[in-house]
């Protein structure tokens, strides 16, 4: 029975409450372990589209007479449009349309950071499109932008109202510690750099609009084009079926799906916007930088008093604030904690979720000072962060609905001791060093959430769901949660995704939600035909139904026995059963939350500044895997981006125009294979029993969060220098040495600091 | 100004203006769409083909200066090896860079049946991956090359 | 645009200049014809008509890095230099002609601001973003050479052949001036042909990057020992390859405030470069 309720919704520790209408959860969690399918390895059942070249992207996508647009972006970081003239643009061969200031909500003759939309034309081919740009006649008045964060700070100049969270009273914390340990620690932006560059195609179909789109939420993207071009919400029909990757820039519609979709309607042909490599290093977004001044107390035993952090974020001129304080707030047991977050606005290109906005650079802030607090307290980091562990949650005392933290420490714990023999590799200026870095991140998705299943009379099954795989495997997962309630084998299952028109609402591929929240329906769907099947079997062949089971492409007799499959449903022929499932609710009065450690291996050149990352050992528990060869490739990736903004990546910014000057790939330093350590990594895969009939949360985020504080550790480890900065540069590296060199040179006062 | 190109074996005639590179041509004007454009400007890899089994960046390869050397997709490797191998591997994340990975990595095979983790690197380092595949990569090159994964 | 083909080097040296550009492996031009930062006319394609291959001492300016990272018969600091540089399919198309041409990876200059190197009046990096710059001859721009082949060829004594002329690959480099902004000192209508390059007793390249493989050098170092003197040649820390007559001569830097670690980089790898080419002792 459909079920109205008030849930509290969580995408990436944003909280908003909602009703949705859930339907209960009737099946049982499965046993824990590797069932027939799920928990077990499957290759991508996608894997052979993309790997031939075959699967269409959106960028693949050439329509009948399709046109392309190309956009005219702020070159200036603040400025106003004085004149503009788009006909010398406008009447050039080739040319077909031109949009500008006042046309449209998302072109505007008052830029406010560099790379914002101003005008647009569409032409015959994109080489027209950008010659056309050329042609545009506009005059700037150039303003002087805000760029420096002092300045920003003196002139409160917020995107939000500062955010402060106290509990318990943070002068007695410092008061009762023994050990008090204070430090700045800044991190960078990061650019996400998916390989597919954001675009749209639009196409309208008389009051329907069909938009291709590289996105991480279809349903996102047409309710935003429904309102800007005031259509019936399902007038707009968005379609992504193969998607370039997204890291969290691909949440919503953006200035070029309206430029398509406002060009289209006006050409009456499909137009392709596509931003090239720079306009999408400008333009889609960034993982904003971070100043974070930390202070942690805590008594001789190590256990934590007090918690005081301040973050400075520097959003840009757009965005919202990320929970950076979420880690200091939650992670570790303490009474007293404050925080501050300011949202800094600033003529900068706003951020955008980046996998685990916020708690990626407060983790990195919160586990290098707690391993600098270990180093004061001449404590072991791992039983430091065993003796803060938090049995509930900090911010309420609810219980977690599942935590095995402790158990991923277990596990760690041999990793860590390999410190001892890592040391030993000391060879000439290279130094060796081990260090850890706890993880805790959201996960848990939640409703709403549907999907209907589809048995055809020859046994194969289709789910169909209107959800994203945005190349984290979600279609090989929905095919082995299907198949493993239908008793098929995987390969009998086809996974629908990725178009508004061929199935029902899906959650937003982002937060590490698509799992947990996909899952379950899909499940629900698959237990809706199993139970058909069940039936329809019963009154067939004359049993009772709850004799029967589905297992091997078979309905299984409990007195022994079996049919295949086909034999019930080939009575169909054409027909079909159909299964309807969605996603319940999360467990109400409990905090969903993921969990792991990282043990990171270093070796550092301290005469020449380089790090090298050797060794990553990760465990995460995020309940139920499951695909196990699905999840170790998201760990890695994780992991190998997170090296990318630990050591070489950051976008720099020229400070006196505000001009992003690392906006093409020799600029801007990826990883590459050469860069990738040795990594190991485990899962606990104890499902949360509390959480869907899964039990499974998502693994998108958890291992990029830990990786940059657990190198920074193992750096302290190997050298004795505080690296507080990221990314941790050559320059950064050696300035860190030279400090620890003179702090040995001026020894510190015996006794810890005054609390 | 006409081109005669040798693609995958097959050939074709067409006609193109200087300057236009031998990922357009492949892109937009033969509907090969494996070969991805990413960067747009040499710097990524995902557009990466070969010319006479040497692997190349399309985008920045003007299509007259192809000449008569033989052009290899990832149209004509579909049946290589490789591709399983990646699929097996799980060397697939979001797919985007992964007709280039393969592109350079049978060149890698066929001047080197059976290279070391140093040597994939080596010849790999020009093809970016942003979503991290690059372990299995070095498995899925491994597995063809029989060597059975590396040290 | 069109594409001319000439059937010899000298009609190629003879097709350039007023609007027509030389074409090699295209890594360099390819990018900067559409970023509007190189125009031409006309592209004279050299691939056919300049020299090819390794013959004793003379490398053809058309050999690709690809081809010399393998080459057992060259010098080992330049062999490891074509291995370091830039990513395997730049490797493969890049000449060495090309490579000792290519301009700064100034991002200021490469985003065409009106810098100093495009005949502006100021260096935008020395007060903006500099942390990859020079630390030596720039005084006037800050931009920093990324060629390591021509880092090798320094300390090796490389001499070029042109199509017309013979001299050093000192004299290919010039620092930028108000009067003249090209720091390559090629005539218009000349091609770079060969280049000859001694052997000596030992080299070595070493090459700090920001990762691992596929990046343009912090500081580069090469180091050539001909009979008791040793030869040192950097890149990444001038706007032009800049040779060293000795590890003093780091002294002498005048690094920027972002540029200092640069210094210390290089004082530890020519220290290394120098204690890798040096005669065993008591030989």
């Amino acid at each position: 029975m459909a079920r109205l309720i008030k849930t509290e919704k969580e995408v990436e520790g944003r909280y908003s409450e909602q009703w949705v209408v859930v339907e209960e959860d009737a099946l049982e969690q499965w046993p824990e372990g590797p069932l027939r399918t799920v928990g077990r390895p499957a290759t991508r059942v996608d894997g052979l589209a993309r790997a031939r070249g075959e699967a269409r992207y959106t960028q693949d996508i050439q329509l009948p007479g399709m046109l392309h647009a190309a956009v005219l972006r702020s070159p200036h970081a603040r400025a106003r449009v004085k004149q503009i003239d788009l006909t010398p643009a406008s009447e050039l061969a080739g040319v077909r349309g031109a949009v500008g200031p006042g046309e449209l909500d998302v072109l505007t003759d008052e830029p406010n950071y560099e790379g914002e939309a101003v005008a647009a034309v569409v032409a015959d081919t994109a080489d027209h499109a950008r010659a056309a740009l050329e042609e545009i006649s506009i005059e700037w008045e150039v303003l002087e932008p805000l760029l420096d964060v002092d300045q920003a700070l003196a002139r409160e100049s917020f995107l939000s109202d500062p955010k402060l969270y106290e509990r318990g009273d943070i002068e007695r914390g410092f008061a009762e510690a023994d050990v008090v340990v204070e430090a700045e620690y800044r991190t960078q932006s990061v650019l996400h750099n998916a390989l597919e560059t954001h675009q749209t195609i639009c196409e309208w179909e008389g009051e329907t609009v069909n938009v291709y789109t590289s996105t991480q939420w279809l349903w996102g993207v047409r309710d935003e084009v429904a309102a800007a071009f005031d259509l019936p919400k399902d007038k707009v029909r968005v379609i992504c079926r193969f998607m370039g990757g997204g890291f969290g820039a691909k949440g919503s519609a953006g200035d070029y799906t309206m430029i398509a979709a406002e060009l289209a309607r006006r050409t009456g042909r499909p137009v392709h916007c596509r931003l090239d490599r720079r306009e999408e290093n400008v333009n889609s977004g960034n993982r904003n930088p971070t100043i974070q001044k930390l202070r942690l107390g805590a008594r001789s035993d190590g256990i934590l008093t007090a918690l005081s952090a301040d973050y400075v974020c520097l959003l840009g001129w757009d965005g919202w604030l990320p929970p950076t304080a979420g880690p200091v707030q939650m992670l570790y047991a303490c009474d007293n904690v404050r925080t501050v977050e300011y949202g800094v606005r600033l003529n900068s290109p706003p951020m955008d979720a980046f996998r685990a906005p916020g708690f990626v650079e407060g983790t990195f802030g919160l586990e290098c000072a707690l391993d600098e607090l270990a180093a004061k307290l001449d404590l072991d980091p791992l039983e430091l962060r065993r003796r803060n562990h938090a049995d509930h949650d900090p911010l309420d005392e609810r219980p977690f609905s599942g935590k095995q933290l402790m158990e991923c420490y277990r596990r760690a714990e041999p990793h860590w001791e390999r410190r001892h023999e890592v040391h030993a590799r000391a060879d000439g200026p290279w130094k060796h060093g081990v260090g850890i870095a706890t993880q805790l991140w959201y996960g848990g998705g939640g409703p709403p959430s549907y999907a209907w299943v589809r048995l055809a009379g020859d046994g194969t099954a289709t789910v169909l769901t209107a959800m994203q795989d945005i190349g984290t495997g979600t279609r090989t997962a929905m095919a082995q949660i299907a198949a493993e309630e239908l008793g098929l084998p995987v390969e009998r299952v086809t996974v629908e995704l990725g178009d508004t028109a061929h199935g029902p609402y899906a959650v937003v591929s982002g937060g590490s939600s698509t799992t947990p929240s996909m899952g379950p329906a899909v499940r629900a769907a698959a237990g809706d035909v199993a139970r058909q099947i069940r039936e329809i079997a019963a009154q067939r062949f004359d049993v009772e139904e709850r004799v029967l089971s589905l297992a091997e492409g078979k309905v299984i007799n409990a007195d022994g026995g079996s049919w295949l499959l086909e034999e019930i449903t080939g009575l169909l022929e054409d027909g079909q059963i159909l299964g309807k499932g969605a996603r319940g609710p999360n467990p109400a009065g409990m905090r969903v939350m993921t969990y792991g450690i990282q043990v990171a291996e270093v070796a550092v050149d301290v005469e020449t500044g380089e790090v090298v990352v050797e060794r990553i050992y990760a465990v995460h528990d995020i309940g139920r895997v499951i695909n196990p060869l699905g999840a170790e490739s998201q760990i890695e990736g994780g992991i190998i981006q997170a090296i990318g903004h630990s050591l070489s990546e950051q976008r720099l910014l020229d400070p006196r125009s505000g001009k992003v000057l690392t906006r093409t790939l020799d600029a801007y330093k990826l990883p590459t294979i050469a860069d990738v350590p040795e990594i190991v990594s485990e899962l606990v895969d104890v499902p949360d029993a509390h959480l869907t009939n899964l039990g499974s949360k998502g693994l998108g985020e958890p291992p990029i969060v830990p990786t940059a504080a657990a190198i920074a550790n193992a750096i302290r480890d190997a050298t004795g220098a505080d690296v507080r900065s990221l990314p941790i540069t050559r320059e950064e590296m050696l300035g860190a040495l030279h400090e620890a060199d003179e702090r040995r040179r001026v020894p510190e006062r015996v006794g810890a600091a005054p609390a | 100004m006409v081109v005669e190109l040798t693609i995958n074996g097959n050939a074709y005639e067409l006609e193109a203006p200087v300057g236009r590179t031998l990922a357009e041509v492949l892109r937009l004007d033969l509907g090969l769409t494996g070969t991805k454009i990413a960067c747009g400007e040499g710097h990524c890899g995902a557009c990466t083909v070969q010319l006479d089994g040497v692997p190349v960046l399309s985008c920045i390869t003007l299509v007259h200066t192809v000449g008569d050397r033989e052009v290899t997709t990832i149209e004509g490797l579909r049946e290589h090896p490789l591709v399983e191998a990646f699929v097996e591997a799980d060397a697939t994340q979001c797919g985007f860079c992964t007709p280039g990975q393969i592109v350079t990595a049978s060149a890698l095979l066929a001047a080197n049946a059976s290279p070391s983790d140093d040597e994939i690197r080596h010849a790999m380092a020009g093809n970016l991956c942003r979503c991290g595949t690059y372990p299995k990569i070095e498995r899925a090159i491994h597995t063809v090359a029989g060597d059975g994964g590396g040290s | 645009m069109e594409l001319l083909r000439p059937d010899s080097a000298e009609a190629a040296a003879a097709a350039l200049g007023n609007g027509s550009v030389a074409l090699a492996g295209g890594t360099e031009l390819v990018p900067l014809l559409r970023d509007g930062i190189v125009r031409a006319e006309k592209l004279v394609e050299l691939r056919d008509v300049v020299p090819r291959g390794v013959d004793g001492t003379r490398i053809g300016a058309g050999t690709t890095l690809a081809e010399l990272e393998v080459d057992p018969d060259i010098p080992q600091a330049l062999r490891e230099a074509c291995s370091l540089a830039a990513s395997p399919q730049l490797r493969s198309m890049s000449t060495l002609g090309g490579n000792l041409l290519q301009a700064t990876r100034c991002w200021y200059w490469r985003l065409n601001f009106p810098c100093y190197l495009h005949g502006g009046d100021t260096c935008h990096a020395k007060a903006g973003q500099h942390r990859e710059h020079a630390i030596f001859g720039n005084e006037r721009c800050a931009s920093a050479h990324p060629s390591d082949p021509a880092a090798a060829l320094l300390a090796l004594g490389a001499r070029l052949r042109t199509t017309s002329r013979e001299f050093s690959l000192v004299d290919l480099y010039r620092l930028p001036t108000d009067e003249e902004r090209n720091v390559t000192a090629l005539e218009p209508g000349e091609v770079i042909l060969e280049l000859d390059v001694p052997r000596p007793e030992a080299s070595v390249y070493l090459k700090a990057m920001e990762r691992r493989k596929w990046s343009f050098a912090i500081v580069g170092v090469a180091a050539a020992r001909f009979a008791d003197s040793i030869r040192l040649g950097l890149a990444g820390v001038a706007p032009i390859p800049w040779a060293l007559s000795s590890v003093a001569d780091l002294e002498q830097a005048t690094p920027l405030l972002g540029t200092a670690y640069k210094v210390q980089i290089a004082r530890a790898l020519v220290r290394r470069a120098v204690e890798a080419v040096s005669a065993p002792a008591g030989a």
